[in-house]
């Protein structure tokens, strides 16, 4: 009972309160309230996110199995980050409060937080990023062995669009004249057509199936016919 | 492919390929001398940064109380601002109040003074240093911290790229240091941004006041926002009760509670934002007018060719995706042509969204290179 | 002769009046001035009525309401006690009246303004005004429910009781038989060769926390093939980057194991808090699929851009790979890269169709029913739209633009 009943009273009360609340101006702002509870919630959840990559990573260094230095690195990286963090040790003074250490910033880059986000963090992260510029090209190459009309279709496509986006579209196209009737030939007319009409259209359907499957969902959730998040011991 | 990978996971023990082992440190070699070279040899060097740097000093000042004015002072104004409890603050001790005398020092309480940088190219300096006077609070100095970060960013960037040809340990550094320096950098924000505001100072607003966050706004229901910030108080804590050895099967309270909110807040949503707007945009005319100007300049509608066929084109494919998403019908007859015409409009929506994509993504790269030949290697 | 001298000065008074009559004559004072809060709403707005007498000497109608007592404790006395609310054409007061809305609400209640005092006054043609006639005080205040929510939960009604409906009567015996959906089909295919490979298996649950019902949906997901994995004895590894969806993932593969029959081969270290930071997960989970190649690997749950580095790593390891999301801008990605890919709704109906369960099984084919209103909708609104658009004029287009108003269009 404790484990399964209760937890599917918490979640159905919750669910059907929440839709309820929607409707009337003294609740509305419910969903806002629970929200703001949800980020505490995650916040207090680092609690166990830091512990298992702690605990992770020990074991990784204690056990010397391969590639434990690469966990030690981690967790190095991880406690530097935290303590100058958590401490805002290097904060620059707040000029209101400058007797307040904890009122200062630390997130400025002559602090240590800031210098770790500003020079480590953030090439990392974009750099991470940058490298969809392969993945796509790797992607589309791939798909240039496509046997099937639909991927003919979408690599189709995406050539279009992509030769629309650049000089080669006009110069291949842009001496239609724009007023003629073969105008729809030009990319970038073709672009317009494809992104207007047919992207839209596919993307409307999409979010259409998308809105019914999220309620679908949300009721077998709040009427517990789906109840796999619950532990079975 | 397959050989390879299969080497490797029966221990990496892979015969090296000598003529490949020559060719990398030949290009290590090479870099190293190019690097060494661009970075002394040019007087402007590589990763060179400057530091402005602002001195910034404090005093602790009160309200001169109105019993000390030379004159004029009433006796029921004095009694009103006791010097004890009179407002202190810290200022500039160039402020205008401390000059004008309705501010004044607070005996025995020394002055805090820092600095602030601000790091600056080489060819920044040059436009500011006309501006700095010698002696004043702002000087412009060597900043070697600054060109380490240039430097870590720019073998960070390298390191990740790396990956591009394979994994190598050079990726596993730079990947190592990214989940350490990223979860701790996220706890730390969910610390200092929603814990100590949201859910301390609900609880002790005085207290996260006088520590952590002076301008900490004050509530006029403080009592209703501590009674509101005990629930997820409760609900991290019976999270929290996993660690503990026995009775761990709580942590699905909370689970149940965000993900029956979840549900709630969602449907509605859902139904609300994406279904019934999709709906209203999908109800398109099959027949479009536009508004023209006729022989004698009067207004007339003339059938609009290009609008009808979109307009159409949008319908039917609304429609016809839906068909494919139908799963009570198996895709056959007229439902499966349906369905295929559908999957087409799928097929060419994805592609266009690919095809919008693909030039921010190389934008994105050219960016990092960007960083690399101008802040880094300053080419 | 006192009196006989006035009779032409009368006479002339007379003729100068009635001269500049048609000029100068003020309008009638405005008429049954009232002001009502407005039904059904949040607050904060209030109709104020009018009748105007003599529309024809009327050039506009001045709005004032009095200075609130929240105002004036917030602001402090002020010279003028009247605020000027909106200067309209008179006849904007007729019907249901001229709404007035942003009103500030009472200090002590969030939900309802203090009393306020609607006045009007109308300038003539000519610009003189008339004096201000004030309205009976009104207080605005915040409904029980929200009128313009109506269609809203109309529409809610309508698809849950579709949904809802149809479990009863999956319940009662109604067939309720689902195409197959060959991405589906391929889990227990993936699973089941990774396991004759000896390989692991990967599953990405999306970089999004619980609040997202696409995360809800991929930890269900999860449980199915934990499942498959548990009885295949296949090494299933989970890396997250939320705290509380490890925590979830663990409770569902926990439960998936004793449901396979197999508690004591649950594992709970394969399920891991890798970072909260979108491409730091992205750079652990692509140099973990590259060293440890999973044979098979599932994305399911809130993508974004890290979509294509995780499809194009598995795809050069050589995975077989099932992606099912609902964001919709990363699907063209996993299309392209992966072998079998959940299209949005699909996904959602992924965990209900794995399940097996008459109940989830009826759920699907309530939201086919859900489908068949939306394309009826659709199909009737077009029509309507058509009709209106070959007769602008005609009685269809009202009825067009009613039937879009319903959706909030």
């Amino acid at each position: 009972m404790m484990r399964r009943t209760i937890p599917m009273l918490i979640l159905a009360s919750a669910g059907l309160l929440l839709i309820v609340a929607k409707f009337s101006p003294f609740t509305v702002s419910w969903q806002e309230t629970v929200l703001g509870w949800f980020n505490i919630l995650a916040a207090v959840a680092f609690v166990l996110g830091a512990g298992n990559l702690l605990a992770v990573n020990l074991e990784q260094i204690s056990s010397r199995r391969p590639g434990w230095a690469y966990a030690a690195i981690t967790l190095f990286a991880f406690a530097v980050t935290l303590v100058v963090g958590m401490f805002k040790v290097g904060a620059v003074p707040n000029g209101m409060h400058p007797d307040i250490h904890l009122a200062g910033a630390h997130d400025v880059p002559q602090a240590p937080f800031g210098w770790i986000y500003d020079y480590m963090l953030v090439p990392l992260t974009s750099t991470m990023f940058a490298m969809l510029a392969f993945y796509v090209a790797s992607a589309a190459f791939r798909a240039f062995r496509a046997k099937n009309i639909e991927a003919i279709l979408l690599l189709g496509t995406a050539f279009i669009i992509l030769l629309s986006q650049t000089a080669a579209g006009m110069f291949l196209t842009g001496w239609i004249p724009e007023d003629s009737v073969f105008s729809f030939l030009r990319l970038d007319v073709m672009k317009r057509g494809i992104t207007e009409h047919i992207q839209t259209a596919g993307m409307r359907a999409i979010t259409i199936g998308i809105a019914l499957g999220v309620a679908a969902t949300s009721l077998r959730l709040i009427f517990g016919i789906d109840k796999s998040y619950l532990s079975k011991t | 492919m397959s050989d390879g990978s299969q080497a490797a996971n029966q221990g990496g023990a892979r015969p090296a390929k000598r003529p490949n082992t020559f060719l990398w440190i030949a290009l290590a070699v090479f870099g190293i001398v190019g690097l060494s070279l661009n970075a002394f040899m040019r007087p402007e060097g590589m990763a060179k940064r400057l530091s402005v740097v602002t001195t910034v000093e404090r005093v602790l000042v009160e309200e001169a109380p109105a019993a000390l004015a030379p004159e004029g002072s009433q006796p029921a104004e004095a009694a009103a601002a006791p010097t004890a409890t009179a407002k202190r603050k810290w200022v500039d001790p160039d402020d205008a109040g401390l000059a004008a005398g309705t501010l004044r020092r607070v005996e025995g309480v020394d002055p805090i003074s820092w600095e602030t940088r601000e790091s600056i190219k080489p060819s920044e300096a040059e436009l500011l240093a006309g501006e700095i006077k010698p002696g004043g609070p702002v000087r412009i100095e060597p900043s070697p911290i600054d060109s380490l970060g240039i430097w870590v960013a720019a073998l960070l960037t390298l390191f990740i790229l790396s990956f591009v040809y394979r994994d190598n340990p050079f990726y596993k550094v730079a990947e190592s240091i990214l989940i350490g320096v990223s979860a701790a950098y996220w706890m730390v924000v969910g610390f200092w941004s929603t814990i100590v505001p949201q859910l301390l100072g609900s609880l002790a607003p005085e207290v996260v006041r006088a520590y952590a966050m002076p301008s900490l706004p004050v509530s006029s229901t403080p009592g209703l926002d501590a009674a509101l910030a005990f629930v997820p108080l409760l609900l991290g804590f019976m999270l929290l009760w996993r660690l503990a050895p026995k009775g761990g099967w709580i942590s699905v309270w909370p689970i149940a509670f965000v993900i029956g909110t979840t549900a709630g807040i969602r449907l509605v949503g859902a139904i609300e934002a994406d279904l019934m707007r999709q709906l209203v945009a999908a109800m398109k005319p099959l027949v479009v007018f536009e508004n023209g100007v006729g022989a004698a300049g009067e207004a007339v509608r003339m059938f609009d060719f290009w609008g009808t066929v979109g307009s159409v084109v949008g319908v039917v494919g609304v429609l016809s995706v839906l068909t494919y998403f139908f799963f009570s019908v198996d895709h056959k007859g007229a439902v499966g042509k349906t369905a295929r015409v559908g999957i087409w409009f799928l097929m060419i929506s994805f592609g266009s969204a690919f095809g919008l994509t693909v030039m921010g993504r190389i934008t994105l790269l050219l960016q990092r290179f960007e960083f690399l030949f101008t802040d880094w290697l300053n080419i | 002769m006192l009196r006989i001298w006035r009779v032409p000065a009368m006479l002339a008074a007379l003729l100068a009046l009635t001269a500049t009559a048609p000029f100068a004559a003020l309008p009638p004072d405005p008429a049954d001035v009232s002001a009502v809060d407005r039904p059904g709403d949040g607050g904060a707005a209030v109709f104020v009525r009018w009748r105007v007498p003599a529309p024809d000497e009327t050039a506009r109608a001045i709005v004032e309401r009095s200075r609130t007592v929240a105002e004036a404790t917030r602001d402090g006395a002020a010279d003028e006690p009247w605020i000027l609310v909106a200067e309209v054409d008179p006849l904007a007061g007729a019907g249901d009246g001229y709404l007035v809305s942003g009103l500030p609400n009472s200090k002590g209640d969030r939900h309802a303004s203090d009393e306020i005092v609607f006045r009007v006054a109308f300038i003539g043609t000519d610009g003189e005004r008339t004096p201000a006639i004030e309205a009976a005080p009104v207080v605005a205040r915040a409904n029980a429910f929200l009128l313009d929510k109506i269609p809203l939960a109309i529409v809610c009604v309508i698809v849950s009781a579709a949904v809802l409906a149809w479990i009863l009567l999956a319940r009662a015996g109604w067939s309720v038989k689902i195409r197959r959906i060959a991405a589906l089909e391929a889990i227990d295919e993936a699973v089941g060769r990774a396991t004759e490979m000896g390989r692991s298996v990967l599953f990405v649950p999306g970089i999004q926390d619980m609040n997202d019902i696409q995360t809800v949906a991929g930890v269900t997901i999860l449980g199915r093939v934990a499942k498959t994995a548990a009885e295949y004895d296949a090494k299933l590894e989970v890396p997250t980057s939320r705290s509380i969806v490890m925590t979830a993932a663990r409770e569902t593969v926990q439960s998936a194991h004793f449901a396979a029959g197999r508690p004591e081969t649950y594992d709970e270290s394969s399920i891991r808090y890798i970072t909260d930071e979108q491409f730091g997960y992205v750079a652990y989970v692509a140099g973990r699929m590259v060293r440890e190649k999973p044979a098979a690997c599932f994305y399911m749950g809130a993508f974004y851009a890290e979509s294509l580095v995780l499809a194009e790593n598995g795809n050069a390891i050589g995975a077989i790979q099932v992606a099912g999301t609902a964001e919709a801008s990363q699907l063209p990605f996993f299309v392209a890269a992966c072998d079998y890919t959940l299209i949005g709704e699909e996904f959602y109906a992924a965990s209900a169709y794995l399940s097996g369960e008459r109940d989830q099984l009826g759920s699907i084919k309530g939201q086919d029913l859900g489908k068949l209103f939306a394309a009826a909708a659709i199909v009737v609104g077009a029509v309507l739209a058509t009709l209106a658009s070959l007769s602008p004029s005609g009685p269809m287009a009202g009825a067009s633009t009613a039937f879009r108003a319903f959706f909030g269009g």
